[in-house]
């Protein structure tokens, strides 16, 4: 079913835009290197896939007068998350290339901003690209030609954009969202180990953080406590047979 | 400091661009050096260590060091720096100021960095809100959460994207370390406390309304473009110049006339409120202040402008007018002002108005202005606009600069006020008086009040302004107990009853309403009058016996005034109030023989200046031009219509023309 695809497609679209964003704020800083340039790239490229794809099925979908009137309310949903993604993806891109052309990496001697962030955003872009591991070509020329590709695929985009405006009628404002105020809370979030350990993100907030990470530790170690007893008990046991046994 | 060729600048008289944002960065830059940079040194939380911390003390030492500058000029830079947004303060971070001791702060990453060119967006404000919402599992802070709400509101068609994003983000945040995780954080919140700031805080990139285009950018060079170059370099062509040595001695004279009153340059006595939140500086020098300070007084001696500008200073100026019986200048010039500034509707309404009050011939405060200058006037009242009596206008305004300014200053007004003054001490604030007056500031009254309390006191003024007659006028009466004249008690009360049953048969006869001749009661003095004789009559009559009397003048009283006046007595002259009615003229026998016994004496008493009564629809005429049988016969013929005071040139086509 369209719609289906539809969705499965601009959830993709949409992690593509988050890890895009992420790997952009890291532009600049000492995290910056070939690897990210590298990194933003690809998933600029992928992006730019998705976008199309998203592009055409959706414009054919609304260009469909048979639909239904809820149909059509839905497609012009997804039509409004399509745009917005595009926006924001538009305006990153831009400011990579501002950053990029601001802080050139193949210079003898290069200032990046002691932002204290030093990690590998590897696993942002893996991420993206829905890869398990990243590999890298070896060299890209990353303050010459990649710039000039990005100048071009931001008037793609551009372009793109224009042309779906024109061609397609949705007012956005009309759209009603499903999600309701605090919709974010709802779904599974701290699912998996990352936030076990009790880390404070600045001195001044350790008590909130300590209470998150406490409240999970605290599981873990009832858990803990819990198999402990029972191995004890198990052994206990054992130990009570064999003596008996002998 | 480098002087800008600003012929080609055209943006320039526009507002102004955050230009110190490039030359924030290039410090930035240079401040990264390791070698010659600031010192950077680990940040150690519970479990990780974050590097790329950096202390108070050692950016206000490099600081100072890089450009030479004492610890205060340091400081303040270094605020301004926290306050953009370039680095963040590590605890505290709600308020942006650098803390000159161990306090640890770190530079904000490039993408988050404070720039013009790409505008914050709700849309990420949103975002992050969102994101924050799940991080903090609901527990936003209050101001975070109304503008959550309000953008939930607002925003509503994009939510489910900004929903989908939050999530995405998230989750991507997830994926990276520890360590550079809390980083992040800390810089997205860094980011959203400049520009969304909490409630008590302002963001320093508050930098008002954007432009239409960006100053930065290059404009492309289209037709147009140039075209606008041209305009301008023609236009610099055609512009009058001045001689140096002309401008620059003018230049020299202001700086050294005004030099002492410049609260930038000199102090501001008692102090300046911006810098100790105290308010008696203003206090001091409201507008209508009863007692100036030393500083204003003096401003006014600098130009006439000055002293006209300064409504403390006017009411003076007009106070001595009036002494001087020369009122109707500045009420004149009060009057074009007020047709220039106000609104459309008023204008035709207001420029006839200023015509019968001060232009016409016979007008009751006629302006002495020259032939010329009256007929472009007139004609051009014809068909009035807003600056149909700018000739008039700047003609007065330099009779009462070159002659009444002059006399003014060396007018016992003048001196007294200047006696008066008060010339405050200036006020010694320790730095914990300081703070203290910081916390008790409060707003000031709204500006909705104020403009009502202007329009009470503009109001209450016109009520009680006096008039100055300077040309004699038969049909104006003085109101007893509001002269200023001495001596004559003896009123007609008599008058009062008989022309009671006269005032409440004639529709055409309005009652005596105690009005000023300013301009600006005049159009009050219209709206009342409507109100018709009936109402009217009670208020005018409870203020003393004998309200204005309204019988007609005697043909006895008429003969006795041209014999006796001349052009330079100023008198008040009594009584002919309507003469009309002339249905009535019956009725006002009885009362005539009254008149010419009391005439006499209140002619003598009325030398000064008292309060005129009129009923705007008598009619008024030069005591010269008229013959008394002429104007027994015009009365007649009139009968009880009601005749208009001045007839306006334009308008003598439609005599009839209502109330004029």
């Amino acid at each position: 079913m369209g719609k289906e695809e539809c969705k499965t497609m601009l959830d993709a679209l949409n992690k593509v835009t988050a890890c895009y964003r992420h790997l952009v704020i890291a532009l600049g800083s000492t995290s910056d290197s070939q690897n990210l340039r590298e990194e933003l790239k690809r998933t600029r490229k992928k992006a730019q896939e998705l976008a199309v794809a998203n592009r055409t099925k959706l414009t054919s979908l609304l260009k469909d007068k048979t639909i239904s009137k809820e149909d059509r309310a839905e497609y012009e949903r997804l039509w409004v998350l399509f745009s917005s993604s595009m926006d924001l993806l538009e305006v990153d891109m831009k400011r990579s290339l501002e950053i990029g052309q601001e802080f050139p990496l193949k210079v003898p001697t290069r200032h990046l901003i002691q932002t204290g962030m030093t990690g590998s955003t590897t696993t942002v872009a893996a991420r993206a690209m829905s890869v398990q591991n990243m590999k890298y070509e070896a060299d890209s020329n990353v303050d010459t030609a990649d710039l000039r590709d990005l100048r071009s695929e931001i008037t793609q985009v551009s372009q793109m954009m224009e042309e779906m405006e024109m061609k397609v009628q949705v007012a956005p404002w009309a759209v009603e969202a499903k999600q309701e105020a605090g919709a974010e809370l709802k779904s599974n979030m701290s699912v998996g180990n990352s936030s076990v350990g009790v880390i404070s993100i600045c001195e001044e907030e350790p008590k909130e953080e300590d209470g998150a990470g406490g409240r999970d530790t605290g599981f873990a170690t009832i858990c803990a406590v819990a198999g402990f007893v029972i191995i004890v008990f198990v052994a206990v046991v054992l130990g009570y047979l064999v003596i008996n046994m002998s | 400091m480098t002087i800008r060729n600003t012929l080609r600048d055209h943006g320039q008289r526009y507002r102004p661009r955050i230009a110190c944002l490039k030359k924030a960065e290039k410090v930035l830059l240079e401040m990264q050096d390791p070698k010659t940079g600031v010192k950077s040194q680990p940040q150690r939380l519970v479990i990780t260590t974050i590097p790329h911390a950096i202390t108070g003390e050692d950016i206000l030492s490099w600081l100072a060091d890089r450009f030479q500058i004492d610890t205060q000029e340091a400081r303040n830079f270094g605020s301004m720096l926290v306050a953009l947004g370039y680095i963040y303060p590590l605890q505290d971070h709600k308020r942006l100021v650098i803390k000159p001791d161990a306090s640890l702060y770190r530079f904000q990453t490039p993408y988050f960095w404070p720039t013009q060119q790409w505008p914050v967006e709700d849309t990420d404000y949103a975002i992050y809100l969102a994101k924050r919402n799940i991080r903090k599992k609901g527990i936003l802070e209050l101001h975070e959460q109304e503008q959550y709400n309000r953008l939930h509101k607002w925003m509503n068609h994009k939510w489910d994207f900004i929903v989908m994003q939050a999530k995405e983000q998230y989750r991507a945040a997830k994926e990276r370390k520890k360590p550079d995780r809390v980083v992040f954080d800390c810089q997205e919140r860094a980011y959203w406390v400049v520009h969304r700031p909490p409630p008590g805080t302002v963001s320093a990139m508050d930098y008002g309304l954007d432009r239409r285009i960006d100053p930065n950018a290059d404009e492309e060079k289209t037709p147009d473009f140039y075209g606008r170059i041209m305009i301008f370099t023609q236009q610099s062509i055609m512009r009058p110049r001045v001689k140096s040595s002309v401008s620059i001695g003018a230049l020299v004279k202001y700086c050294a006339t005004y030099n002492g009153h410049d609260p930038f340059l000199s102090k501001c006595l008692p102090s300046n409120p911006w810098i100790t939140d105290d308010i008696t500086y203003w206090n001091l020098n409201m507008p209508n202040v009863e007692i100036p300070t030393k500083m204003r007084v003096e401003r006014w001696t600098f130009s006439f402008g000055e002293l006209l500008s300064d409504p403390r200073g006017r009411d003076d100026f007009r106070l001595f007018l009036k002494k001087e019986f020369s009122g109707e200048n500045l009420a004149f010039w009060e009057g074009c002002e007020d047709l220039k500034w106000g609104t459309a509707a008023t204008m035709r309404e207001k420029a006839e108005q200023i015509y019968k009050s001060f232009l016409a011939r016979g007008a009751p405060r006629w302006i002495n202005i020259d032939g010329k200058t009256m007929e472009i006037t007139v004609n051009g009242l014809k068909h009035p606009h807003r600056y149909v009596l700018d000739a008039a206008q700047t003609h007065i305004y330099m009779l009462m600069k070159k002659d009444s300014f002059g006399r003014y200053l060396k007018s016992p007004v003048f001196k007294d006020t200047l006696k008066k003054a008060v010339c405050p001490e200036e006020h010694k604030y320790s730095d914990a008086q300081l703070e203290q007056n910081a916390k008790n500031r409060r707003p000031s009254l709204s500006p909705i009040v104020l403009r009502q309390q202007e329009k009470e006191h503009r109001a209450k003024m016109a009520a009680n302004a006096p008039v100055d007659i300077t040309q004699l006028c038969r049909y104006t009466t003085p109101v007893p107990h509001l002269a200023v004249y001495s001596g004559i008690s003896d009123f007609p009360s008599a008058n009062a009853s008989p022309s009671l049953p006269f005032l409440a048969h004639s529709p055409a006869c309005p009652s005596p309403i105690s009005v000023a001749l300013d301009s600006t009661s005049a159009s009050e003095r219209r709206a009342e009058a409507g109100e018709g004789g009936a109402a009217g009559i009670p208020e005018a009559r409870a203020p003393a016996a004998g309200s204005v009397s309204r019988s007609c003048m005697p043909l006895s009283l008429r003969r006795l005034l041209k014999r006796g006046c001349t052009p330079s007595t100023m008198f008040a002259s009594l009584s002919p109030k309507y003469h009309s009615a002339a249905g009535t003229s019956s009725r006002i026998q009885p009362i005539s023989p009254d008149q010419p016994s009391q005439a006499p004496p209140r002619r003598i008493g009325n030398f000064f200046q008292i309060k005129v009564d009129i009923p705007p629809e008598c009619r008024i005429y030069p005591i010269e031009s008229e013959d008394e049988d002429e104007e027994e016969n015009r009365a007649a013929s009139r009968g009880g219509v009601g005749a208009k005071e001045i007839i306006c040139p334009w308008e003598s086509l439609t005599p009839q023309n209502g109330t004029g």
